[in-house]
């Protein structure tokens, strides 16, 4: 059972911007951890940021993801720094929003 | 009745029946476009569709509005789920509504009108074909273009400004508003969307005057409206009553539900429309009357849900029929109908932690009215009446995953 998730928006958006992608190579780089979980999500609303990719329970969101970021992203979830920018530009507002939906188990 | 003598359709009415009951007696010399709109201003006539916006202001400015050439579009898109009145009005009034797009054309001086009309309502489609042919042989449609165009079958090609997207040979998405499709419409130009009803009640009020109108319903919604009833009725079909009539009777009209079974909630317009509960059979049919009670009218599809029916699973299908028809424009709209449908589902199946619960309201909030059309507002009270309404069903949902009630989940919303 995996204690942290990297939740990957797969809504029309992001996907048009690559997200699809980027959701398998970071399950394909994480795949060797077990405590490490690469979801898909519905939608985090940050559309026209996307790709966003959230950490969770970690609540850091990244934004505007590309390809390249892909090593980074690996790299924080399994104790990294964290990639500081892709943490611009998401509504401050949103972000508390979509934290208290993880914090209430829909992930 | 105004639109059906016994208040529901019976009869399909032809070319002379509708001339030998007054039908077409509109000339211009009669009724001018100033006449028109001061009697439809008057009687106090709103759309039909849902929106309830009064007609004759919608008219003024269309016509107010210094451009041309200006369009009249007869809405029969029709995709509210349970909603027929437009294809029985098509189907037994064509010349009516006909007449109606006539007289709203000559109101706001167009010179084109559209019939939008669904476009599995094959028979509608001939009739009107039909009627447009006779109309034209005999000279009531003078320099009128009209032409009939195929509404496709998703639920915002019937918003108002989709329908125009369509017209233009466009994909059915709404456009963003202001500007309204009054003053800048199709092909950018004034345009009056009415629906069918609508429609169909201006010969009437030309003929017999805006006070006869005014003897239905009540003082602030003159007139009747179509009811649909669905097959969970004894009697389903469409009824034709005034506004202010009390539930009850539409409910003892279709002849209560199925299998002597006693109701447990209401859906009084639709899928966008709060619940009420069977102690509030009372309330009077009139936007009014229905605001007070915390719910709308819409475009009065009426939906009564027995004694053992889950509200979980009625919720959710609601929940997943926005979800589903969100055209997608909007991020915002594609982000709150997902995420609430996701929820819904997570309590059905009992793997929604209780702090779900406190989320509906934060989602909706935050999301209201960022979209270009109504759609995003749609789920909110359906999703939060229920909730409130039947909170011990969704929290024994949560909990269980299952249900008390062994009813099958309906066919549709």
């Amino acid at each position: 059972m995996a204690s942290k998730y990297v939740l990957v928006c797969q809504n029309v958006d992001c996907m048009q911007r690559g997200s699809g992608e980027l959701f398998q190579k970071l399950k394909d780089k994480l795949a060797g951890s077990e405590d490490i979980e690469v979801k898909s999500y519905i939608c985090f609303g940050g559309c026209q940021s996307g790709p966003n990719i959230v950490l969770y329970p970690q609540k850091v969101w990244y934004c505007g993801v590309k390809q390249s970021d892909v090593e980074d992203i690996a790299a924080h979830v399994e104790g990294g720094p964290e990639v500081e920018r892709l943490t611009q530009g998401i509504d401050p507002t949103l972000k508390d929003l979509i934290y208290q939906v993880l914090d209430a188990g829909l992930f | 009745m105004i639109l059906f003598p016994e208040g529901r359709p019976t009869k399909r009415q032809s070319f002379e029946e509708y001339r030998a009951s007054g039908g077409y007696e509109s000339a211009p010399e009669k009724f001018s476009p100033q006449t028109i709109l001061e009697e439809v201003t008057e009687s106090g006539l709103r759309g039909r569709g849902g929106a309830g916006f009064p007609v004759g202001k919608k008219w003024e400015i269309a016509r107010t509005t210094p451009t041309t050439p200006r369009y009249v579009v007869c809405n029969a898109g029709e995709d509210e789920p349970g909603s027929f009145k437009d294809r029985v009005l098509l189907e037994h009034h064509p010349h009516l509504v006909l007449e109606g797009t006539i007289l709203a054309a000559r109101a706001i001086e167009a010179d084109s009108a559209y019939f939008y009309i669904n476009e599995t309502y094959a028979d509608c489609i001939s009739r009107m074909t039909e009627a447009i042919a006779e109309a034209t042989a005999a000279g009531y449609l003078r320099s009128l273009k009209v032409s009939i165009h195929r509404a496709p079958t998703v639920y915002v090609a019937g918003e108002d400004s989709a329908a125009l997207e369509v017209l233009e040979g466009k994909a059915a998405k709404p456009r963003q508003k202001p500007p309204y499709p009054a003053t800048a419409g199709l092909f950018g130009k004034p345009t009056a969307v009415n629906n069918v009803e609508t429609l169909a009640n201006i010969p009437l009020i030309l003929r017999n005057g805006a006070s006869w109108f005014r003897r239905y319903g009540t003082a602030e919604s003159p007139g009747t409206m179509i009811f649909c009833l669905g097959d969970e009725m004894n009697s389903p079909g469409a009824y034709e009553f005034p506004f202010g009539t009390p539930l009850r009777q539409l409910y003892d009209a279709g002849g209560g539900l199925k299998n002597g079974k006693t109701l447990k909630a209401i859906l009084p317009g639709g899928p966008s429309c709060a619940f009420l509960t069977s102690d509030q059979l009372d309330t009077p049919l009139d936007p009014e009357s229905c605001k007070r009670a915390g719910t709308t009218l819409g475009c009065g599809v009426m939906r009564f849900y027995s004694e053992d029916t889950c509200m979980v699973v009625e919720t959710l299908r609601i929940a997943q029929f926005f979800a589903r028809e969100s055209c997608g424009q909007c991020p915002a709209c594609r982000m709150e109908t997902s995420m609430l449908a996701t929820m819904l589902e997570r309590i059905n199946e009992g793997k929604g932690n209780p702090a779900l619960f406190d989320q509906f309201q934060k989602i909706l909030d935050f999301n209201r009215g960022k979209g270009f059309c109504a759609l995003i507002n749609m789920p909110g009270l359906p999703i939060t009446s229920a909730l409130r309404l039947f909170r011990d069903e969704f929290e024994e949902h949560a909990r269980t995953g299952t249900c008390r009630y062994a009813l099958p989940a309906r066919a549709d919303v």
